[in-house]
């Protein structure tokens, strides 16, 4: 992912100087709301930050998988994607996890919903989402994920 | 004087919710368990540092796109006069964006208000959960058949579960506004 960054940054600050001979005061006005909007969300950001460590070290990957593994049927399905929502963390971090999960006879709908609940909703995130995009897409947005979640892992489930 | 101090207050805790209950929090944990709570936050700064770049790429992003990009061109690409062609464009944006989704939030809305409609955000942020990138671990890990099944689905799902949330946001409006 770094690499990737760097190049996005490289980039950005390639357009910034192409655009700074074009119009040096259009181009202060970009760093301005830049900076702006950096000031505005780094609060937020740094408690998002605070919140991803306090539930890595508090809610581990063992405990997860006390409460997935073995269990199937539909309330295995909701507490796989529950849990995905509530959890947070890097992709990388998910697929070891689920992997573990599939090994230990966890029910692969239940996985799968797990998996992609991780990456598309976020219980923690939702008050900075909420502050972005106000409540209501929000909370529409999560939940309509978390239902995708749920019929994403049951097709998954299905066909491994 | 001292009846602005309850307002301040008010607005303090309103503007910094989030912020104050992390560190209410992270006080409740170092009381607890200070070294998991040390541990928990040296684990938030490296997630902070792993990612710091890519905020200044996003916020960089953001001024370009508020100061040099018009309501109309936006409205043209990305707004309901562009028809499927924005939903398109937003699930292959979608696909090729790194990081955390929530670093892009501020991109998106920053978009929006410039006349992007709100199934191309949510589209943007359900093809997002692809994950380009992770697919080769995510083989390693669960399968080709978990790996492309859920790939499939995901860019599937991204356009009608973007279309719903704009639907569910339409029938909100009026009501709220």
């Amino acid at each position: 992912m770094y690499d990737v960054t760097l190049i996005y940054l490289l980039l950005i600050g390639l357009a910034y100087l192409l655009l700074w001979r074009r119009s040096p005061k259009k181009t202060r006005q970009s760093l301005h709301v830049a900076l702006a909007s950096t000031r505005k969300m780094l609060p937020m950001l740094s408690a998002i930050f605070g919140l991803i460590g306090l539930f890595q070290v508090f809610v581990p990957p063992g405990l997860i998988e006390s409460w997935l593994g073995g269990a199937s049927g539909w309330r295995s399905l909701l507490a796989g994607g529950a849990l995905g929502a509530l959890v947070i963390g890097p992709p990388p971090a998910a697929f070891p996890l689920a992997g573990s999960l599939l090994d230990a006879g966890a029910w692969p709908p239940a996985v799968a919903a797990f998996v992609v609940a991780w990456i598309s909703v976020g219980i923690v995130t939702l008050p900075f989402e909420a502050e972005i995009f106000g409540a209501r897409f929000a909370i529409v947005r999560n939940t309509l994920a978390f239902v995708t979640a749920l019929l994403i892992g049951l097709l998954i489930g299905s066909w491994t | 004087m001292s009846a602005r101090h309850p307002s301040k207050f008010r607005r303090l805790l309103r503007e910094h919710w989030l912020p104050l209950g992390t560190v209410l929090l992270y006080g409740w944990a170092a009381l607890t368990a200070s070294e998991r709570a040390l541990q928990a936050l040296l684990i938030g700064l490296r997630t902070f540092g792993s990612v710091a770049l890519l905020i200044v790429a996003v916020m960089g992003l953001v001024g370009l796109t508020q100061v040099w990009i018009g309501r109309e061109a936006v409205g043209r690409l990305l707004g309901h006069e562009a028809g499927f062609k924005a939903l398109l464009i937003a699930a292959f944006a979608g696909t090729l964006l790194i990081g955390p989704a929530y670093l892009i939030f501020p991109l998106l809305m920053s978009i929006h208000r410039q006349g992007a409609r709100w199934a191309v955000i949510a589209t943007v942020l359900s093809a997002y959960a692809l994950k380009l990138p992770m697919i080769p671990l995510e083989i390693e890990f669960l399968g080709w058949g978990f790996s492309l099944g859920r790939s499939l689905l995901t860019l599937l799902f991204a356009i009608p579960c973007g279309l719903a949330v704009e639907a569910v946001m339409a029938i909100g409006r009026p009501r709220s506004e």
